[in-house]
């Protein structure tokens, strides 16, 4: 009796755990690329975000549950270039889900799809944690994410066939989106005198947009910095205007010393929307970066 | 010198035409046919090349393009950055990866120490030498040369523990490989893994076989840098030896897809055990009436892993494990002097202390082979927070195991022997068949928090022998030993790390015997190559 109860039970559960709800099961590593997703995809796909907004997305571990969702998972997003190496992998293996391995068509890396800043750096961890790939953190070039899109739109279309012109209209939608508001942006950053960034996180929002990076408060990546380097740092720029910004999960210390030295304003950003973000709230997100690098004086 | 070339120039003329004769007709065909194997091979792979570089010039002129669009910085960087040229990598399927291209991705870890204790170095042994009324810590003979080996091997001073050097890589799409080499200060080289997995069954279901460390518990499959303290908890190290659960064999897990992360698996393993499911050399199994070592495999376990949802930045994993021993045998001796019958003993000491008359009294012991099988649960719960502090601030982990091993074994031979010619005095064959069956069992608790960026600080309580009793043809309970650690580690990139331990240990070491003493350790880990994994 207690045995058919639990084994009804455990077809239950089964039942629940296979019901078809969305035509592709797509897992993304950061809120940014399921934006990308719900862009692409709308309620044709079943997304799950493994990381959160305020979390370095370099610096996770690997969770059972992140396997979980893995497992049954159609396609994978991630950001790329060995951002998510310290656990993606782990977590991938862990999910024992042939579709999604690295090569094969159920695996996407963001990086992958477009040209990437920094790449061909000396392979010399003296220089901190260098990843001569090139800069992974594409997901803050608006423009890059537009081509990133529809490179997602092809993929899923692969998929799931099905679909292909639902996805291809998406990441249209998207592009134009972007397009329409790369101009204001322009305007607004036309003048803008130059940032200040804890870690070369967010410079393709920069190169894209020709405001200059002024400086990094890391002497290199992953390093903190000391305090003699972020007096020589003040002293450097002494007289100029400009702003730091830093994520939620860097320090803020240092920043703060900084600004105060220079009488700069110091503001603490999100690299990543909210989790749950979709195409339009990811333009949000980079319109509030926008504003906070123009505001600089 | 001259003797040397002498050699080879006859050693070549002996070699040159011996090798055409040598050589048949069907050897010479089959050459040919290698031959043009290769040619056609080699055409193949020319051509992929070509149509690779063809892809990567289209590549480069698409990039060109792209590159034109975006603006250059309007002004000089205060920060040299790296060269800002763009890139793009082969295939948009793949993941970029600085892992060179079909070489194995290599890694080595550099774990050396200073150790002090009050005892004269002897404690970093002793903790893994608790008393335990099985042979467990007594030093029976091993069968290989296992002794005198490893991570035990620490003495007041300066340590270097182990050079561990890692590659994996993926073999085809079937499969994955990796090989964990450990060589420690005086240069001995130890296959800690060597296993191959495959990448591609359906179902959730994954087979990985070779030599590695079970996923028997928590901690068993960690190797020791990527342990929270310096030294392995008590549990393990007395209940599973220096290695833990390290053995030959296969194993099939599978997670089947359900809401909850659920792992089942099993594993057949070789069993050669250092002290859980011990077997002894031919000779003692021989002269103690003990069978022989069975065929593999012996050791048997299975393992449920489960890990509920328990929200954002939280992560708790729960595990059951067993594991089955088929064969398990031991020697028990217990000295006493020949003439206890007849003499008072403690006046015979004094009396050979005094005048230093060894020789007129003879030792004897009581040598008896047990044989049996043995049994060991494991319990373990893991719980991480991770926060959003800088470099780890904030972030805590709780993690417990409890093990509890059962040797069921029966008396096989029981001899009173000489010490010293090993010659049978007198066989006590009224303890034949009589059974004696060991429990001991063990946990611990340890913490880890963040208190500051790069920096944490640990606390660990172990303890084994919570029941430490043999029942069975003889009943007895035996005390308990443990221990309390804290640990302040820094780890300055991801690649270095630093740690200061201090432990204060009570170790029973022998029935009403304790030791106590307090141990310090600085230690290093060194992370070269490849960027390591953070696994749960």
């Amino acid at each position: 009796m207690m045995i058919r109860r639990i084994l009804i039970g455990f077809a239950g559960l089964l039942a629940l755990a296979s019901t078809p709800a969305a035509a592709v099961d797509v897992v993304a590593t950061s809120p940014s690329m399921g934006a990308l997703v719900k862009a692409v995809a709308g309620s044709r796909a079943k997304l799950t975000v493994l990381a959160d907004q305020n979390r370095d997305l370099h610096g996770l571990q690997a969770k059972p549950t992140m396997m979980r969702a893995l497992r049954g998972a159609d396609l994978v997003v991630a950001v790329g270039a060995e951002l998510e190496v310290g656990w993606l992998p782990v977590a991938i293996r862990g999910a024992a889900n042939a579709k999604i391995l690295p090569g094969s068509n159920g695996y996407f890396e963001a990086a992958a799809q477009v040209s990437l800043l920094d790449a061909g750096a000396t392979a010399n961890r003296a220089l901190g944690d260098v990843h001569p790939l090139g800069n992974p953190h594409v997901n803050m070039d608006p423009v890059r994410m537009a081509a990133v899109a529809r490179a997602l739109a092809e993929r899923l279309a692969l998929l799931d066939a099905g679909g292909a012109s639902q996805y291809r209209r998406g990441a249209d939608a998207f592009a134009a989106h972007v397009d329409g508001r790369v101009g204001a942006w322009r305007g607004k950053l036309a003048n803008a005198p130059g940032v200040v960034l804890y870690h070369r996180d967010a410079i393709y929002l920069l190169e894209r947009f020709g405001v200059p990076l002024l400086g990094t408060i890391e002497p290199v990546p992953g390093v903190p910095p000391t305090g003699r380097q972020i007096s020589t740092l003040t002293s450097q720029l002494k007289g100029r205007s400009g702003i730091v910004i830093h994520t939620p999960y860097q320090s803020s210390k240092a920043p703060g010393s900084l600004a105060r030295g220079l009488g700069w304003r110091v503001v603490r950003l999100a690299m990543e929307p909210r989790k749950g973000a979709d195409g339009n709230a990811y333009l949000d997100h980079i319109d509030r970066w926008v504003e906070v690098i123009a505001s600089a004086k | 010198m001259q003797k040397f070339l002498w050699r080879g120039v006859v050693a070549g003329a002996l070699l040159t035409p011996a090798t055409p004769f040598a050589a048949g007709d069907p050897e010479i065909a089959e050459l040919k046919s290698m031959l043009t194997a290769m040619k056609a091979e080699y055409e193949q792979r020319i051509q992929a090349l070509e149509a690779r570089l063809a892809e990567a010039e289209r590549e480069a002129a698409r990039q060109r393009e792209e590159a034109a669009q975006s603006e250059p910085m309007t002004a000089a960087m205060v920060h040299p950055a790296p060269t800002a040229r763009t890139a793009k990598a082969a295939g948009r399927f793949g993941a970029l990866t600085s892992g060179n291209a079909f070489n194995p991705q290599i890694s080595v870890i550099l774990d050396g120490n200073y150790y002090h204790d009050g005892i004269d170095g002897e404690g970093a042994a002793l903790v893994g030498e608790a008393f335990q009324p099985f042979g467990g810590g007594q030093d029976h003979d091993h069968e290989g040369e296992e002794d005198g080996h490893a991570h035990g091997l620490t003495s007041n001073g300066f340590n270097f523990r182990s050079a561990e050097i890692a590659f994996s890589a993926t073999v085809d799409p079937y499969f994955d490989a990796s090989l964990y080499l450990a060589i420690d200060g005086d240069g001995n080289v130890d296959l800690e893994e060597g296993w191959f997995q495959t990448r591609s069954l359906p179902y959730g279901l994954k087979v990985k076989a070779g030599k590695f460390l079970s996923d028997f518990g928590y901690i068993n499959k960690q190797h020791p840098h990527q342990w929270d303290f310096v030294d392995q908890n008590l549990p393990y190290l007395n209940l599973l030896g220096d290695h833990g659960l390290q053995d030959t064999g296969v194993q099939v897990t599978w997670l089947p897809d359900l809401p909850v992360y659920t792992l089942l698996g099993l594993e057949a393993l070789q069993g050669d055990q250092e002290v859980f499911g011990a077997t002894l050399g031919d000779d003692e199994q021989a002269e103690l009436n003990l069978r022989d070592t069975e065929d593999g495999p012996r050791l048997w376990t299975a393992f449920a892993k489960v890990s509920p949802d328990i929200g954002e930045n939280h992560a708790l994993q729960i595990g059951l494990s067993y594991a089955h021993n088929t064969q398990h045998q031991e020697v028990h001796r217990h000295e006493f002097g020949l003439e206890e019958d007849l003499h008072d003993h403690e006046e015979e000491y004094a009396y050979e202390e005094e005048h230093g008359h060894v020789e007129e009294h003879r030792h004897a012991l009581l040598r008896n082979g047990l044989e049996g099988d043995a049994d060991l649960w494991g319990v373990d719960v893991v719980y991480k927070y991770d926060a959003d502090g800088a470099y780890g601030k904030g972030d805590f982990k709780l993690q417990a195991e409890y093990l509890r091993s059962i040797k069921d074994t029966k008396i096989r031979s029981a001899n009173v022997i000489d010490e010293e010619t090993g010659e049978i005095l007198e066989a006590q064959s009224g303890l034949i068949g009589s059974t004696r069956k060991f429990t001991t069992d063990g946990l611990y608790v340890q913490a880890i928090y963040g208190f500051a960026p790069k920096w944490t600080a640990g606390l660990r309580y172990d303890a084994l022998g919570l029941t430490n009793k043999v029942s069975g043809g003889e009943s007895e309970d035996f005390g308990s030993s443990d221990r309390w650690t804290l640990d302040l580690t820094w780890n300055l990139s991801e690649f270095s790390r630093l740690r200061a331990q201090y432990a204060h240990s009570d170790i029973l070491v022998s029935a009403d015997e304790r030791e106590r003493f307090d141990a310090f350790y600085l230690q290093f880990l060194m992370s070269l190559g490849t960027h390591g994994a953070h696994v749960f």
